[in-house]
């Protein structure tokens, strides 16, 4: 039975001049001893949410909706009524900062405070709050002290104790983490399993630390500009999050994503004071015209999940089913260069195709972006079979750039001609516009768009400069669908890493989906949301970028991840990896 | 607090002293005229005197004024560590003792009206911040403000036309009553009462709104820090809140405010005294200063610095029991 029950909750600050809806309906119900998660960037309306259940909001916030504890409505209950039920059955344990705690009272004095107050009679207040300091690893000495007295990690133990100093039934933590080192981290996770464990009250969990409230929370709400996005059983969720907010949040935590380089989510937050449309639609990869005009409600999405998303969530770009291609070879035999491939690639994502030479990764690209035709099977970008280029001559279709710059660009074009040659192609706007475009997308790729750097020879340029140049090229027809087929291979290490630097980050701003194909596996980890193994045309191992890293199944994928040489001075970080589990991955999902 | 500290926050008190004291010494001499060419009409009951040449230099002899300055300011300082703050000129008696006779009125006088406007402006503060944009907070700000622009020695006057004059329920003049007697102490004590009542009453009013708006305006700070928050979820209930939680927060500045007012008003009731004929320290240095008293002058100014001082020492002693954060 649930214990709480949050309908509609809206909270919205009024100032003179504008209103923020920092929680615009919300909704959600806890059950006894469930533990609950609520995730979102800061400013997504995590601890508005808690006060308005708490009632902790100033005069000048309107709150509607209702809060059902027990049976009874929070939002409707007389003053005193309220303070009966704070603390004594909602506690709160607020974020660390110095004035969450009364600067002018002993730590020990405010422990105590609300155990008089809520049982005047308790004799053994100072007994219980003693065995509070010691619940939470503090020595009991400290109650003696004042809050400035204290160390972050401390104080936060301290506002911990005080939440349980009434055994309340719900448990609210908010953003518990922040001034917590990472032992004391996981000491305080633990003692709160422990603690829940124990005695079974209901724990809501809100943090924007994604990994410490999935180590805990059963289920999670996804909160965006004050409205929920996504809910959930915790593990699919991570595993697998459907809402593009959701993906961006679960991308940005470097505990799920051990090896990859962190790109946070593009743009500010929304405050979501435009009353139309869905407040994520600025940010999103895949919007639509409807996502711009109408507010997406929550809609049941596979087995205990729900999404607010007109688009279903994260939509399918790009899909293969039973490709073959086989090259012809002299004396009647064929190479089977791609073998029986079904794959799809979502909108957003970064996909690396990984592989020895020879293992059918270009053949596969080629196919895809509809330069060679498969013998059988299909392949399909958004709803429309790919066949003869057919997306390569429009924008917001398939891109494709090749290893070698110095031939994929010719020497005696003028670099705007070669930037611009799509557009004069496809007679794509008026020559003015093509010179514009053809200015940003040299724009994009941090290369000068001046008269003259565009009236430069490709030939007169660096490898780096004229692989931009190349990776310009393929933007200015702003596509759906970039293919990067080795782009960094012929470049030294240096002019590479910024390549690829600027690919992923053109890539995270742009929003657009990736295939990225290299064989070299410590370069994809940097970028690659999933990685597809492949070997002798076929894919062998598919899958998140870590699970792939960390848990290989199939046998070829092993020996790729052995085969990576490790510098002898870490010589046994490279064992550990290739061995069996990353510790911190591994705690995701300890305890449950 | 350690030796070390004690050691320099004593010795930036004698640099501060020596300083005060030699401005006290200094600042009357460099006022026009001297103590025997002044003619005296503002003190009344006394005769004018008009010296001759030979009786001053004769008083100025007496009085150590014909010495040049810089050994005056030596037998000054050396006659202050021996305790002797030399004569007054015009009282003809030892400075200690004219300085005992009124420094007891002004004391009672200030003291009461700083715990009755400390009281009443907390109280009140109180009120209108828990009341924040409501009409009782409005009406007691825009009052009290507008009330805090009567110069004090103006209410002063009109409390007195009104209580003395009109309704004669309050003396018109001075401490006690002239030639009383008093069959016990109680009788003494309510006669004193009976001539302080007006003065600090009207000592307190011209304090008020200060302390009002002290309160009012760091409550509403304090009101919206996080601790509050944290007492509100607590459920300790509104009342608590706001005297145990944001109350004691808020005080703090007052404390600081109240210990400073009565250093300064020590020296500055004398409006209040005036208009109340009150003999406390305030008209006794308007008369020191009307006659060139030199060395009355100093002597006041003197008591004055140093109750500031002391008010000053006692608030920073205060002030760090009540708050935990300033460094022990």
């Amino acid at each position: 039975m649930a214990v709480l029950e949050v309908t509609d909750l809206k909270c919205h600050y009024i100032t003179d001049k504008s209103v923020v809806k920092a929680v615009d309906g919300i909704s959600f119900s806890l059950e006894a001893g469930e533990i609950l998660g609520i995730v979102g960037e800061s400013g997504s309306g995590k601890t508005t949410t808690a006060l308005g259940i708490m009632r902790l909001l100033d005069h000048h916030a309107s709150v509607s909706g209702t809060v059902l504890y027990k049976g009874r409505d929070l939002a409707t209950l007389p003053g005193p009524e309220m303070d009966r039920i704070r603390w004594k059955e909602i506690a709160i344990v607020f974020q660390n900062s110095l004035e969450a705690l009364n600067p002018v009272m002993t730590v020990g004095q405010q422990v105590i405070e609300p155990i008089l107050k809520h049982d005047p009679q308790a004799k053994n207040a100072e007994v219980r709050c003693a065995d509070l300091f010691r619940l939470v690893g503090l020595d009991p000495s400290w109650r003696e002290s004042f809050p400035h007295q204290l160390s972050g990690g401390m104080r936060q133990r301290v506002l911990l104790a005080m939440a349980l100093s009434c055994d309340p039934r719900i448990l609210i933590l908010d953003e518990v983490t922040s001034a917590l080192d990472a032992f004391t981290r996981k000491e305080v996770r633990d003692l709160l399993f422990d603690l829940q464990k124990k005695n079974g009250y209901s724990l809501i969990i809100i943090s924007h630390d994604l990994s410490f409230v999935s180590s805990l929370a059963s289920r999670l709400i996804v909160l965006y500009a004050g409205r929920v996005v996504e809910t959930g059983p915790t593990a699919d969720i991570i595993n697998g999050p459907r809402h593009p907010y959701t993906r961006g949040l679960v991308h940005s935590t470097p505990d799920i994503f051990v090896y990859k380089d962190l790109w946070g989510i593009p743009a500010e937050s929304a405050t979501n004071d435009a009353p139309e449309g869905c407040p994520f639609s600025g940010r999103c990869t895949q919007p639509i015209d409807i996502c711009r005009t109408s507010v997406p409600s929550l809609q049941p999405c596979g087995e205990e999940r729900e999404i607010a998303c007109h688009r279903g969530g994260i939509a399918t770009l790009l899909k293969t089913e039973g490709v073959h291609f086989r090259y012809p070879l002299p004396g009647n035999k064929t190479l089977h260069a791609v073998n029986n491939v079904s794959m799809e690639v979502c909108e957003g994502e970064v996909l690396a195709i990984v592989g020895q030479t020879g293992s059918g990764k270009s053949t596969l690209a080629h196919v895809i972006a509809g330069i060679i035709r498969p013998e059988s099977g299909k392949v399909q970008f958004i709803d429309e079979e790919v066949h003869g280029g057919n997306n390569g001559h429009r924008f917001g279709g398939i891109q494709i750039v090749f290893q070698d710059p110095f031939s994929s660009t010719s020497n005696r074009f003028t670099v705007l001609d070669a930037v611009r040659e799509p557009l004069d192609i496809n007679r794509i706007g008026t020559p003015d516009e093509r010179l514009e475009m053809t200015k940003d997308a040299l724009k994009w790729v941090y290369l000068p768009a001046t008269d003259q750097f565009l009236g430069k020879y490709c030939g007169e340029l660096s490898g780096g400069q004229r692989q931009r140049v190349a990776l310009a090229r393929a933007m200015v027809m702003r596509p759906k669908l970039l293919i990067a087929d080795e782009i960094t291979s012929a470049l030294d290490v240096s002019t590479a890493a910024n390549v690829l630097r600027l690919l992923k980050g053109l890539q995270n701003r742009k929003g657009f989906a990736m295939i990225y194909i290299s064989h070299d596996l410590s370069l994809t980890l940097k970028i690659a949301d999933r990685i597809a193994v492949m070997d002798a045309g076929k894919i062998v191992e598919i899958g998140n970028a870590h699970e792939v890293m960390l848990n290989p199944c199939s046998e070829h994928t092993k020996r790729l991840v052995g085969s990576r040489i490790g510098l002898c001075c870490h010589d046994h970080v490279h064992n550990h990896h290739a061995g069996e589990q990353n510790p911190l991955t591994g705690d995701l999902n300890h305890g449950r | 607090m350690s030796e070390k500290n004690r050691e320099v926050i004593l010795s930036r008190f004698v640099i501060t002293l020596l300083v005060i004291l030699a401005l006290n010494f200094f600042l009357p001499r460099m006022m026009p005229g001297d103590p025997f060419s002044t003619i005296s009409s503002d003190v009344q009951g006394e005769d004018v005197i008009i010296m001759t040449e030979e009786q001053r230099e004769y008083y100025s002899h007496y009085y150590g004024l014909d010495l040049p300055l810089h050994e005056q300011f030596v037998v000054y300082l050396s006659n202050l560590v021996h305790g002797d703050l030399g004569k007054s000129i015009q009282y003809k008696m030892p400075v200690t003792d004219v300085i005992l006779l009124h420094l007891p009125w002004t004391i009672l006088i200030v003291l009461c009206a700083t715990v009755i406007s400390t009281i009443a402006g907390v109280l009140l503060g109180t009120i209108s911040a828990r009341n924040r944009r409501k009409g009782s907070d409005r009406l007691m700000m825009t009052g009290l403000i507008a009330f805090a622009e009567i110069p004090s020695f103006l209410l002063g006057l009109i409390l007195l036309l009104i209580f003395c004059v009109f309704f004669r329920i309050f003396p018109l003049a001075g401490a006690v009553t002239p030639f009383a007697h008093y069959d016990s102490i109680l009788d003494q004590a309510r006669d004193i009462a009976y001539h302080a009542f007006l003065p600090i009453i009207t000592l307190a009013l011209a304090q008020l709104t200060g302390v009002y708006l002290l309160t009012r305006n760091t409550l509403i700070t304090v009101s919206t820090k996080d601790y509050i928050r944290t007492a509100r979820a607590k459920g300790l209930g509104e009342h608590i809140v706001w005297t145990r939680h944001a109350l004691r927060n808020a005080l703090l500045p007052v404390v600081t405010r109240t210990g400073f007012m009565i250093g300064m008003l020590i020296g500055g009731a004398v409006l209040v005294e005036s208009v109340f004929r009150y003999p406390g320290i305030g008209s006794t240095l308007r008369t020191a200063v009307v006659g060139r008293d030199y060395p009355l002058i100093q002597g006041i100014l003197l008591v004055v610095a140093v109750s500031i001082l002391l008010c000053n020492l006692v608030v920073d002693r205060v002030y760090q029991k009540l708050d935990p954060r300033v460094d022990e």
